[in-house]
């Protein structure tokens, strides 16, 4: 067996006394590059919040839906018992009616063409204002 | 004061003036592992939407994606109304209660509610709405 060239494995110092060349540290570098960039790109910063609706009823089951307060949401406005009215006024109304009768449930019923983000707007407003029976429903097909 | 220029002997070593990029782009590795989370992504993008809510989401659950488009998924496979409505009995049935909702604030919400009535017939009482706060 051929005697091996050990002297660049020698973990002794290189005799011309740099001893800082031991291990390069360029490899070193790319790796931590990658791991950086991996991390830069995997990682994600959003910072989730959520809100908690009740599911909806199955549409369909009136006697429910009566004594509910019915607030829908459509592409030209709010309308909260056959009344367009902005959105302060409806949470003022939903609170003035809870505060009758606190288990109401309060409904919200988007209609075509509305987008989620109204929608949340609605409920953001609503629970804002103290209601908590919320839950989202959708007309009757 | 010392000069930035390196003396004429210690120019000679490259890995004495390598060490403090090598010192930031750790301080960026760490930073990026530590502040970020990582997430398997999804099988499309969701805009998430805008709400002043501070409600932290909580427990890890189940996620159901509706995309901008109507699509849905569930815990990041692609599933039709029958697949989600398949896929919701084992974890009911093992007792999970908390699904997240990760809608696209451009979905139709109409089709929110859809995803939530199959919710409710899978016997989901609750539904948690992701949304992500008002950018500053």
């Amino acid at each position: 067996m051929p005697a091996l060239p050990t002297a660049r494995l020698s973990l002794a110092p290189p005799s011309n006394g740099r001893r800082r060349n031991l291990i390069s540290l360029t490899p070193l570098i790319d790796v931590v590059f990658i791991l950086l960039v991996f991390f830069m790109l995997a990682s994600s910063f959003l910072n989730w919040r959520s809100i908690t609706l009740d599911s909806p009823k199955q549409t369909g089951r009136s006697a429910s839906l009566e004594q509910a307060l019915l607030i829908e949401v459509r592409a030209n406005g709010l309308r909260l018992a056959g009344e367009t009215m902005s959105l302060d006024r409806i949470a003022g109304r939903a609170v003035a009616a809870l505060a009758k009768k606190p288990d109401r449930p309060v409904l919200v019923r988007p209609d075509d063409g509305v987008a989620v983000q109204e929608v949340v707007q609605v409920v953001d407003a609503l629970a804002a204002a103290g209601v908590a029976n919320l839950s989202l429903i959708r007309r009757n097909k | 004061m010392r000069s930035l220029r390196p003396g004429p002997g210690r120019g000679a070593n490259d890995d004495d003036r390598i060490l403090p990029l090598i010192n930031v782009v750790f301080l960026l590795l760490i930073f990026f592992m530590l502040a970020g989370h990582l997430a398997a992504t999804d099988p499309f993008h969701i805009e998430p939407p805008v709400s002043a809510s501070e409600t932290e989401p909580g427990a890890a659950g189940p996620v159901i994606l509706v995309g901008a488009d109507g699509r849905i998924a569930f815990d990041g496979k692609p599933v039709d109304d029958a697949g989600l409505r398949a896929a919701l009995v084992a974890p009911v049935e093992a007792g999970v209660t908390h699904f997240q909702l990760k809608a696209d604030g451009g979905a139709p919400a109409v089709r929110l509610v859809e995803v939530m009535e199959l919710l409710r017939a899978a016997g989901v009482r609750k539904v948690h709405v992701l949304t992500v706060p008002k950018a500053l």
